[in-house]
């Protein structure tokens, strides 16, 4: 009776599957000479292609550190920057906060005080003097009366009116 | 005698702090513990990156990348995981990002979304075996080129099994996945390549051995 030995792809499929002990192939390779034999060089070759091409120099990983070492120390200096910026603002609003309890404190009592009623009087208020006593002419006033005939000369008003006054 | 022996023993435990005593002091504003950090972890997180993005020197910005994000971000590590486990994460998500980007910017461009390889040749050293050495660099060119068709979740998984031999529970851990859910893009990524790469390993294999029956 012929045995029936499973394909490259079949072992390739094994290969990265990591089937259990129990599945066919595995059985089948367990017991075949010839298919155990593909399976290692099969596995050797994909070992082999997997490998890193080339180890790389110590100068490679100094540099690398180097880079990332300066880019933490941007990073912390950002950070502390961040927290400073963070912490004035912090304290200004703290201090507008304060002074704002200090000023309501101190208007607070008359804010408290009960509100007056304003009675609206029904009869009509009278004209204050103010409103009566529209001074016609300027030097009729009591602080300029005495200098009027000092200045009645350059007066616009004219001569025929000013003997009427 | 005995006393000398644990002198040396305190020395070294001194001198190799663990990974929770340097992310204290780097809280605590230690710099140098940081770089200490750095030094310990950089060359698996570059190779993390470098096993996704195929790529040195994208793999060098994702690795720096990572451990600025980490260091910004350090007070948020509650230490549930490792804290490799929590960088290597980090350069994940970081280089899945950068193979997205690179697939969208091939939306625009029409080029290929992965570089083509064909004609980059890799420093090959004396090794004892030369000849397994080119079959190894002309398999990994046709494990590239069949990796074009895989999405970006797929290739990740793919590249991390492969390129890094993850299993695929520590896959699904570092990519916050079930890991059936890991298992079954995998299983979708090796059917769209598998063609590919089994009729390549068979053309080799026969060239190389000749009559031999495989």
């Amino acid at each position: 009776m012929e045995t029936k030995h499973f394909s490259e792809a079949d072992l390739l499929e094994t290969y990265y599957m990591q089937p259990s002990e129990a599945t066919p192939i595995i059985e089948h390779v367990n017991n075949c000479n010839q298919c155990q034999d593909r399976y290692r060089r099969l596995a050797q070759k994909l070992r082999d292609a997997a490998s890193c091409p080339a180890e790389k120099p110590a100068t490679f990983w100094a540099r690398q550190r180097l880079m990332i070492m300066r880019a933490v120390d941007h990073a912390r200096e950002r950070s502390r920057s961040n927290v400073r910026t963070a912490r004035v603002a912090a304290a200004a609003l703290l201090a507008f906060m304060l002074g704002g309890a200090v000023v309501y404190k101190s208007v607070e009592p008359a804010l408290k005080a009960p509100a007056t009623v304003v009675v609206k009087q029904t009869t009509p208020a009278l004209p204050s003097n103010d409103d009566l006593q529209v001074p016609r002419d300027p030097w009729q006033s009591d602080e300029l009366k005495d200098f009027g005939a000092v200045v009645q000369w350059e007066s616009w008003v004219p001569e025929s009116e000013s003997s009427r006054l | 005698m005995g006393s000398v022996a644990a002198f040396r023993v305190t020395q070294i435990n001194a001198s190799t702090p663990t990974d929770s005593e340097l992310i204290a002091r780097t809280l605590g504003g230690d710099g140098g513990a940081f770089a200490l950090l750095v030094d310990r972890f950089q060359r698996k997180i570059y190779r993390v990156a470098y096993a996704i993005v195929r790529d040195d020197v994208e793999a060098d910005t994702i690795a720096q990348d990572t451990f600025i994000q980490a260091y910004t971000h350090l007070a948020k590590f509650q230490g549930r995981s490792e804290f490799e486990t929590w960088l290597t994460r980090i350069a994940i998500n970081r280089s899945r990002d950068s193979l997205r980007r690179r697939r969208f910017v091939s939306l625009f461009t029409g080029d290929e979304d992965d570089e083509t390889r064909e004609g980059w040749i890799e420093p090959v050293d004396e090794r004892p075996d030369p000849e397994r050495e080119i079959m190894a660099h002309q398999l990994r060119i046709a494990i590239e080129r069949a990796e074009r068709k895989l999405s970006t979740q797929q290739k990740v998984i793919f590249r991390l099994r492969h390129y890094e031999d993850r299993s695929l529970e520590e896959i699904a851990n570092l990519l916050g996945l079930r890991s059936g859910t890991v298992r079954a893009h995998l299983f979708r990524a090796i059917h769209k390549i598998r063609k590919e790469l089994a009729e390549w390993v068979t053309a080799k294999e026969e060239a190389s051995n000749g009559n031999e029956t495989l």
